[in-house]
């Protein structure tokens, strides 16, 4: 996938004109949060639920390293191949030469969030593997070759003319219809075609116990299940991160989770793999690889700040209560993770000075902070990146600011210092702005706040600012009773 | 150094943060119902999702209730499981004398006829259920060579076949049972919630995307000396 | 009763004094004797938001030393109690002298509505308006802070007043400091959605906690020429005067 984060401003721009985006993005997300609540309350106590899920995943991200250990040890010891990836290459190479040994041609996909950041699909394909995502909507986004709009609902803003294009295009189906249900049918028989002869699966991983080393799954639609039954070879693919310490845990979180993604109790189907299939089943894989993919996360564990990102379970609650996500959709995150989700995980992994606008796109407003099942402070995450930004860590790539900014903050600074000159520069600022304005208001700034001028108007500096006042307050009989 | 141990030397690097104690949580609703309430609920929560359940008092009924569901499918052939609940109703001859054709995972010699037979021949799947989760709905299932995958994915419709001893009220029961208690883990356990189902075209919902477009579950009381 | 320092953002300082002076009027009404330190400028929270934690922090230190031995500060303005409250601390934590002085401080201030609801136990200032009100629930004063109930006990009993309810009333009007300036096309569709929900309440006049937000969604309407009023909390409790339309200054 293209990596286009800094051309945030250009695509959301474009976006917040799209009308069709723009009344998705005004009855989905919104429709979902709504459901979100509602079922919440089948919790005696839904701030302890939240509390709870929290505080799991809290401990999941304390004790990551023996939890990993744990979870591969358990893992392996009933039958499944646990595999280590630093980075995209390796994860890339490992997966290939798995598909590879097994000669597949064709492997069918369920929704991994983590194959789309190293751009597996890519890889397969350019090795003449082909790669065919199952989940509705990703198979739709993929065929369009575009990112995901929605993290749950991928391609859930495109026309369904342009879906029956599509598939009529690609072969998918013959009759003309734009029926949303008929387009659904066309796409599973094709789909179902490839489960019944696929060798190789690929599923993401929601949750990996360490206590019996089982990997979950949620899903709606059975595609992952699929991918779990059908072929020989099943690989899952995680980050670190993922792991869970009890299946009491799993529980717990998979409610957290499903309420938060989809306003649901729990999703149609929910998988617990504890290695291969027993010799004597007939379907279920008989090799599990469980393959595990850093590509960035044990440097943010490093940071004890943003160690928390790790939490994160990729519910997307937080999108549908963003402001600014539903404004602008997904595309101008401009890679696999969009939303407030995006925005605080995208800058660590590809690097404070391409990220520009992710972290400072946002009002911190603190409803994705609040709604949030894992516990994450994504606004105080945010304020650390633009100060990281601003120095020019090395770590994370902030690359320092313009020297215009910085001499604008240090002018500023000395003015907040000193009561005199504070007084002074408001006085030479009321000077200036008194030319411009009418009846105590200004229209334009000139070279100053030109993005606020554009549809606000804003006061000038009082006649008297308060502190003039109070000081002719003082000693006067205004107010006294 | 091996990416194993330069990732979990990342990890270890830094000094592991003391853990707050967990806030407690007030047990959850449905441990205090009663059986016959735990039963009106999931009832009441199969219902919603559009898994249709039928309540019957005994696996005879159960098995006219069966005929009743394939007759009104126009279904004439189905592959079941070979689990304890399936067993008992002896689908073989039931099928024969309806001209209802009933295969078994072990009428096949290897995952290719099998896989035949679920994707492109049967019409119906029908297994029995290792718990049935009444805060939810939810059908738990336990996969082994009696309980092969894809017969409650594959067919266009799954049907099962549900004693009401199997009912309990939350998740944690079916976890506990099929996780802790010594045994092997199973390789595959599943939670099956109502029919398939997506919405992510303009946001339309539809059931049965790649699962089973529709849910049958007949819950029977079973007799003693039955499953 | 011991004083009450007034803490007036640089906000309500250059563009907005009648907030400080109308808070100013509602605690004397209430027999509250009220010090206003001369000496402060601004919170710092600016430049925190822009990442110059350095000159926020040189920021906090000033205000504990003007503000440290005040016993009870209140301010008309949430997100710059909410800035002493929650990021002081966190930006001093490396300072063995400021960092106690910080969390010390964070026990002695107060928004407005908290201090009048909570600490002094009132809900009636004696306020009139002949009208419906809506109210705009500011994002650092209700999920920062956690004040929702007590700016509406105070407007339930502001005298001929009829509280109606506000769509998306929790949801961010777009201000967010520097944001609304940045990143100007998506705030102002924020701002406009706030203006509908408002048309729409059917309220005569939109409250805020929130001088940040006032401005926003005032110089909204004072652009787009739509004619309805908004005003702060304090400018409802303290009395007509502070009622105008237009101009405060």
């Amino acid at each position: 996938m293209k990596i286009r984060t800094e051309e945030f401003n250009t695509i959301a721009k474009k976006e917040i004109t799209n009308a069709y985006a723009r009344a998705f993005l005004g009855l989905l997300p919104p429709i979902i949060a709504m459901r979100r609540v509602q079922v919440m309350g089948s919790f005696p106590d839904p701030d302890g639920a939240m509390a709870l899920s929290r505080a799991i995943r809290g401990e999941s991200v304390a004790r990551l390293p023996d939890l990993l250990e744990a979870f591969e040890q358990n893992a392996t010891q009933n039958g499944a191949k646990v595999l280590w990836a630093r980075d995209a290459k390796e994860a890339k190479d490992i997966i290939l030469s798995l598909i590879q040994e097994r000669q597949a041609t064709f492997v069918t996909k369920g929704k991994s969030m983590v194959t789309e950041e190293i751009g597996l699909n890519e890889a397969l394909a350019q090795a003449q593997i082909k790669p065919i995502e199952t989940d509705l909507g990703e198979f739709i986004a993929q065929q369009l070759n575009r990112p995901p709009f929605h993290i749950v609902g991928p391609a859930i803003n495109v026309p369904v003319e342009e879906i029956r294009d599509l598939f009529l295009n690609q072969g998918i189906m013959k009759e003309d219809t734009t029926d949303p249900v008929q387009l659904g049918y066309a796409a599973r028989l094709f789909l179902r075609d490839k489960f019944h002869h696929i060798k190789v699966g690929l599923t993401g991983v929601n949750m990996a116990v360490a206590e019996t080393g089982t990997i979950i799954n949620v899903e709606n639609e059975g595609n992952i299940r699929f991918n779990k039954s059908s072929p020989q070879t099943q690989i899952s693919i995680m980050t670190p991160e993922k792991v869970v310490p009890t299946m009491e845990d799993a529980m717990h979180l998979a409610r957290l989770l499903c309420r938060s993604c989809t306003g649901q109790k729990i999703s149609a189907y929910v998988t617990m793999d504890t290695g291969p299939k027993k010799a004597d089943e007939i379907d279920g894989p008989e090799e599990l690889f469980i393959v595990i993919v850093d590509n960035g996360r044990s440097k943010i564990y490093e940071d004890p700040q943003t160690r928390e990102v790790l939490r994160c379970i990729r519910c997307g609650a937080c999108l549908n209560t963003c402001p600014v996500y539903t404004k602008i959709g997904g595309y101008p995150y401009g890679w696999a993770y969009s939303g407030p989700m995006g925005q605080i995980l995208n800058p660590l992994l590809l690097g404070l000075a391409r990220t520009q606008d992710l972290y400072r796109a946002c009002s911190l407003c603190g409803t994705c902070k609040t709604i949030c099942p894992a516990g994450i402070d994504h606004p105080a995450l945010f304020l650390y990146y633009r100060a990281l930004d601003v120095k020019g860590d090395e770590k994370f790539r902030g690359m320092k600011r313009p020297w215009q900014e910085r001499m604008m903050f240090y002018l500023w600074s000395r003015a907040v210092a000193s009561k005199n000159l504070w007084q002074l520069s408001l006085k030479l600022g009321r000077r200036l702005m008194k030319r411009k304005a009418m009846n105590g208001w200004l229209s334009d700034g000139g070279k100053l706040l030109p993005g606020w001028f554009k549809e606000r108007d804003f006061p000038t500096i009082s006649d008297q600012t308060f502190r003039e006042k109070w000081q002719a307050l003082k000693g006067g009989t205004y107010g006294r009773p | 150094m091996d990416a194993r141990e330069e990732i979990l030397g990342r990890l270890r690097r830094v000094p592991a943060p003391t853990l707050e104690p967990r806030p407690q949580l007030p047990p959850l609703p449905e441990l205090a119902l009663s059986r016959e309430a735990l039963l009106e609920r999931l009832m009441d929560e199969l219902t919603k999702l559009e898994a249709v359940p039928h309540r019957v008092a005994s696996m005879g009924e159960a098995k006219e209730k069966l005929g009743e569901i394939l007759t009104g499918e126009g279904i004439t052939k189905v592959i079941i499981s070979t689990d304890e609940v399936v067993s008992a109703f002896d689908l073989i001859a039931w099928g024969k004398e309806r001209g209802i054709s009933v295969y078994l995972p072990s009428h096949f010699p290897d995952r290719e006829a099998f896989k035949r037979a679920v994707f492109e021949e049967v019409e119906a799947g029908i297994t029995g259920a290792d718990f049935a989760v009444a805060e939810s709905g939810t059908l738990g299932i336990i996969h082994d060579r009696h309980q092969p995958r894809l017969i409650s994915l594959a067919p266009l419709v799954h049907i099962a076949l549900l004693p009401t001893s199997r009912v309990v009220p939350v998740y944690e029961s079916a976890i506990s049972a099929v996780f802790k208690r010594g045994k092997e883990i199973p390789s595959q356990f599943t939670f099956i919630t109502g029919p398939s189902m997506t919405a992510d075209i303009k946001a339309t919902p539809f059931k049965g995307m790649h699962g089973p477009r529709r849910l049958y579950v007949i819950i029977y009381d079973a007799q003693e000396g039955e499953k | 009763m011991s004083k009450v320092s007034l803490f007036i953002p640089c906000l309500v300082d250059t563009f907005v004094p009648s907030i400080g002076l109308a808070t100013y009027t509602i605690l004397n009404r209430l027999g509250i004797e009220t010090v206003y330190r001369e000496e402060q400028t601004c919170c710092g929270q600016p430049a925190l938001n822009a990442g110059y934690r350095h000159h926020a922090t040189e920021a906090a230190r000033r205000f504990i030393s003007i503000f440290g031995d005040d016993e009870v500060i209140i301010s008309p303005a949430g997100s710059c109690v909410y800035m002493v409250k929650r990021h002081y601390p966190d930006l001093l934590r490396e300072d063995p002298h400021w960092y106690p002085r910080a969390i010390d401080l964070a026990t002695r201030i107060y928004e407005l509505s908290q201090y009048l609801v909570d600490v002094l136990g009132v809900t009636d200032v004696g306020a009139r308006y002949e009208g419906k009100i809506t109210y705009h629930e500011s994002c650092h004063i209700l999920r920062g802070l956690g004040i929702s109930q007590q700016p509406k006990k105070l407007l339930s009993a502001i005298s001929g007043a009829e509280v109606v309810p506000l769509f998306a009333a929790e949801m961010c009007c777009g201000f967010g400091g520097e944001f609304a300036e940045r990143y100007h096309y998506i705030s102002e569709e924020m701002v406009k959605d706030k203006v509908n929900n408002f048309v729409a309440s059917g309220a005569d006049v939109l409250v805020t906690c929130e001088p940040g937000c006032y401005l926003n969604i005032k110089g909204y309407l004072h652009r787009q020429k739509i004619e309805k009023a908004v005003v702060h909390l304090a400018h409802l409790l303290a009395g007509p005067e502070f009622l105008r339309g237009e101009n405060e200054n």
